[in-house]
């Protein structure tokens, strides 16, 4: 299989003085076409992992590849060519540009990546499609649901086929049945379109739909798990007894 | 502490600062510069020739003036202060969650107030005295009035009353402060930053006919104005006005959808970029803007309007001059009873002025009656007259009384008045002092007056001084003014759409291209009302003119030059601090 991504002793360190290593000796790398959580409790180093490999913050030492491309050495202006044609971003909170309509909020990422004009149709109808939300192309995001306004967000992170998306608690603000909804279209498009995702959570309903969950703890990994075989409940209550093992405060962690 | 607080937050949010400190230090600089008119040379120039009421007259009018001005500035910076204010709620929210009282907060603001007051109004100040004596230079320049050597003047009085005016504006902002901080509740204080902007979402196509119903409105009320002139003021004049302001209304309010529309039905042009996107922000914003943008095309229009047209208007005033009269001096004296023998140059020189020393063409002649009651002049006097001043003039004369030429010596006819008709030699201002001594006094006539070319000048010139100053004045205040609220407001929208922006940033667009995106928006908003405005006066200038040149002729180019020359100034300065403030807010946010 084709690596992806690849983490070589990564770290990020906050503070002088006395330094608080948020990230702290990291290794580990995707292949193509995986769908991998990352779990952990808050102050356990997810989101700065994760701002790392998107290119927002820079580690202190480390090295990240994806596609055999060392993106700790680029500089800004590769950066943001970088995050624009290889990276696909879903967020928490909304970050869907409330000007726009969906269906602009998608084709606003190829836009920007100079696609040509007459393949934006296309391509944002078929996404849509996929994600099920071709009913709401014309509205604004504050007509739409939340659960909606996320699948709009992660069809807008995918319509650019880019090598890795990265979802940073997708899931966080929705409720249980959205939330089934988008992980749904997340495994779809995982499957159909080879899509490799990325993913941080705390929630282990959120992260058994994943094929491999790597447990963060002190911003050190702590465990990995892989769902193999089994089925989607097999693999929550192995996650959940990985959750249990992890010291700290476990109502944090569910 | 407190002090050093207060410094600190005034260099940290210096680019919120950047143009309330470039309002306040221009409306200084307006504000003195205009005050001390009497060290311009023109002023000088007309009170040291006998013109002390005109220029008293000047002085008094701008002076009253200066109080709207100061309304108009105290306004505005009060306006740009509860901007200041409000993008930072939250860091008030901040002190008083933190345990410092309300009357604390109230005095680290005034202090913030107080420190950048001083700086602004000493630049301000410098600044003023600097454009004094430039303006100096070039009203000296435009009324063609000899440029006595350079001189670096500043005016006590202007200053003190600057300071004054100035210091009573800062008191206002500051008992706004301190009300604003002692009403706010804290959670709004804490919360500001969350409250959304409402969208309202309006219909493309009502835009696109809103658009076309503006243009017609505005077509209309032009073809009115170029068909009626712009003096007969009566109700269609109303009309034509309210006809103008409401289309300028539409043709705003509907502009961006009309834009947006067009736009979408190119989808090349449109799916290109950040296209998309600014335009959904133009259409976004203006809902919010398109009534100060009509008011802001209004005011720039007044603005464009009153300097031209000043400027234009003294360009006329040596042609005018020449047209009243023709000789240096003109004297006419009646004599004691009808038909007696006045020696006018006899007289003045008595008096101390020698035509034959002071002035380079001279002749005396009496206009005649017949017995029939028409008027007559000798041939001989005519013939001195030619000689004098050639053919035209003579004519123009003799048109003038539809006066006929005689024969003879005058037998049978009556003088009825003397007229004594002379260009000055050597120093005109010289002879013109010693003609003004001798013409004090002539001695046995029945009645005389004189009228000389300086003099006529000199009127005309205090008029049209006062025409220049007074457009300068208006015109540069409602340009400042409009310019601060346009730059003020595409701030608080950059501080509003800074979320916007950051998901752009995380998307991948360089900060190149956001910032070409900020620049674009910035310049709609900027340029869009200026267009309109350039139009309309284009149009109302083609319409003034027509009024103008029946008087004398409009210096176009000048006129046009010296407006563009403020506009750039102004409006650009405010521009180029508009586009560094808004990119400086998005890099921070993202």
């Amino acid at each position: 299989m084709e690596q992806i991504l690849k983490v070589e002793g990564l770290c990020r360190d906050y503070g002088k003085g006395t330094v608080t290593h948020a990230v702290d000796h990291v290794d580990f790398s995707v292949e193509k076409g995986e769908f991998v959580g990352i779990m952990g409790p808050s102050g356990s180093g997810k989101t700065t992992l994760l701002n790392c490999i998107s290119t927002i913050d820079t580690p202190t030492a480390g090295h990240i590849w994806v596609e055999g491309r060392d993106i700790t050495t680029l500089k800004q202006k590769g950066l943001s060519r970088f995050r624009r044609e290889r990276l696909g971003f879903v967020f928490q909170d909304c970050n869907l540009l409330d000007t726009l309509t969906a269906y602009e909020n998608i084709a606003l990422a190829l836009t920007i990546r100079k696609t040509p004009a007459q393949k934006v149709d296309a391509l944002v109808r078929e996404t849509a499609q996929l994600l099920e939300i071709t009913d709401c192309l014309n509205k604004y995001p504050y007509q739409m649901s939340g659960g909606q306004q996320q699948r709009t967000a992660a069809a807008r992170a995918i319509v650019t086929e880019p090598a890795l998306v990265l979802a940073d608690e997708p899931t966080g603000a929705l409720d249980s049945k959205s939330a089934r909804l988008l992980l749904e279209r997340f495994e779809l498009m995982n499957q159909l379109r080879q899509a490799t995702i990325l993913m941080v959570t705390h929630d282990a309903f959120t992260a058994s739909y994943c094929h491999r969950i790597l447990f963060l703890q002190d911003g050190s990994l702590f465990a990995q798990v892989e769902r193999g075989n089994q089925d989607r409940k097999d693999f929550f209550r192995q996650i959940i007894g990985v959750v249990t093992q992890l010291g700290g405060d476990q109502s944090d962690v569910l | 502490m407190f002090s050093k607080l207060a410094v600190k937050n005034v260099g940290r949010s210096f680019r919120d600062y950047g143009v309330y400190f470039l309002t306040v230090a221009f409306g200084v600089c307006l504000f003195y510069v205009f005050n001390a008119l009497e060290t311009q040379t023109v002023i000088r120039y007309l009170s040291s020739h006998q013109r002390q009421e005109l220029v008293g007259a000047i002085q008094q009018l701008i002076g009253v003036l200066s109080v709207f001005v100061w309304f108009v500035l105290a306004f505005l910076i009060l306006y740009a202060s509860g901007f200041l204010v409000r993008r930072r709620s939250r860091e008030m929210g901040t002190y008083l969650m933190l345990g410092m009282e309300r009357w604390q907060v109230a005095r680290l603001l005034l202090a913030e107030t107080a420190v950048t007051a001083l700086v602004a109004l000493a630049v301000g100040l410098a600044l003023g005295v600097v454009l004094s004596q430039a303006l100096s230079v070039f009203t000296a320049g435009l009324f063609a009035v000899p440029q006595t050597e350079f001189q670096f003047s500043v005016s006590l009085p202007a200053l003190l009353r600057t300071i004054l005016a100035f210091v009573g504006i800062f008191l206002l902002v500051m008992l706004y402060h301190a009300f604003t901080v002692s009403r706010r509740k804290l959670i709004d204080l804490l919360r500001a930053r969350r409250v959304n902007q409402e969208l309202k979402v309006r219909s493309l196509g009502m835009s696109v006919v809103l658009f076309l119903v503006g243009c017609a409105l505005l077509v209309v009320a032009y073809a009115m104005l170029l068909t009626r002139g712009l003096l007969r003021v009566d109700g269609l004049f109303w009309v034509m006005i309210g006809l103008g302001s409401l289309g300028t209304l539409l043709f705003f309010r509907a502009l961006s959808g009309f834009l947006l529309r067009l736009c979408q039905s190119n989808k090349k042009l449109y799916y290109k970029n950040l296209n998309m996107f600014i335009l959904r922000q133009f259409n976004a914003s203006i809902n919010t803007t398109y009534r100060s943008m009509t008011v802001i095309c209004l005011m720039l229009l007044l603005a464009i309007g009153i300097t031209a047209t000043s400027v234009g208007l003294n360009n006329t005033v040596s042609q005018m001059a020449d047209q009243t009269i023709f000789q240096d001096v003109e004297l006419v004296a009646w004599p004691e009873e009808e038909g007696d023998t006045l020696d006018l140059a006899a007289a003045l020189e008595a008096g101390g002025f020698d035509p034959e020393q002071q002035c380079s063409s001279w002749t005396t002649f009496p206009l005649y009656q017949n017995e029939a009651g028409e008027p007559c002049l000798l041939q001989q006097d005519y013939d001195a007259y030619v000689s004098a001043w050639g053919q035209e003039p003579a004519d123009a004369f003799l048109e003038s009384w539809g006066a006929r030429i005689v024969d003879g010596e005058g037998a049978g006819l009556t003088a009825l008045r003397w007229y004594f008709l002379a260009d000055y030699a050597g120093d005109p201002n010289e002879a013109e002092q010693l003609f003004l001594q001798a013409a004090g006094y002539i001695p046995d006539t029945g009645g005389y007056q004189y009228t000389t070319k300086q003099s006529i000048w000199m009127d005309l010139m205090g008029t049209k001084v006062l025409v220049l100053f007074i457009g300068l004045y208006l015109g540069v205040v409602f340009l400042v003014a409009s310019a601060a609220v346009l730059a003020l407001q595409q701030l608080s929208q950059a501080a509003d759409s800074a979320g916007r922006y950051q998901v752009l940033s995380r998307l991948g667009v360089s900060e190149k291209m956001r910032g070409r995106s900020v620049d674009i928006q910035v310049f709609l908003a900027f340029f869009l009302p200026l267009a309109l405005a350039l139009v309309h006066a284009v149009v109302g200038m083609t319409a003034a003119n027509a009024v103008i040149a029946e008087v004398g002729r409009v210096d176009a180019a000048a006129s046009s030059a010296v407006t563009a020359l403020l506009l750039v100034a102004v409006y650009g300065g405010y521009f180029l601090a508009t586009c560094w403030g808004s990119r400086r807010i998005l890099r921070a946010a993202a």
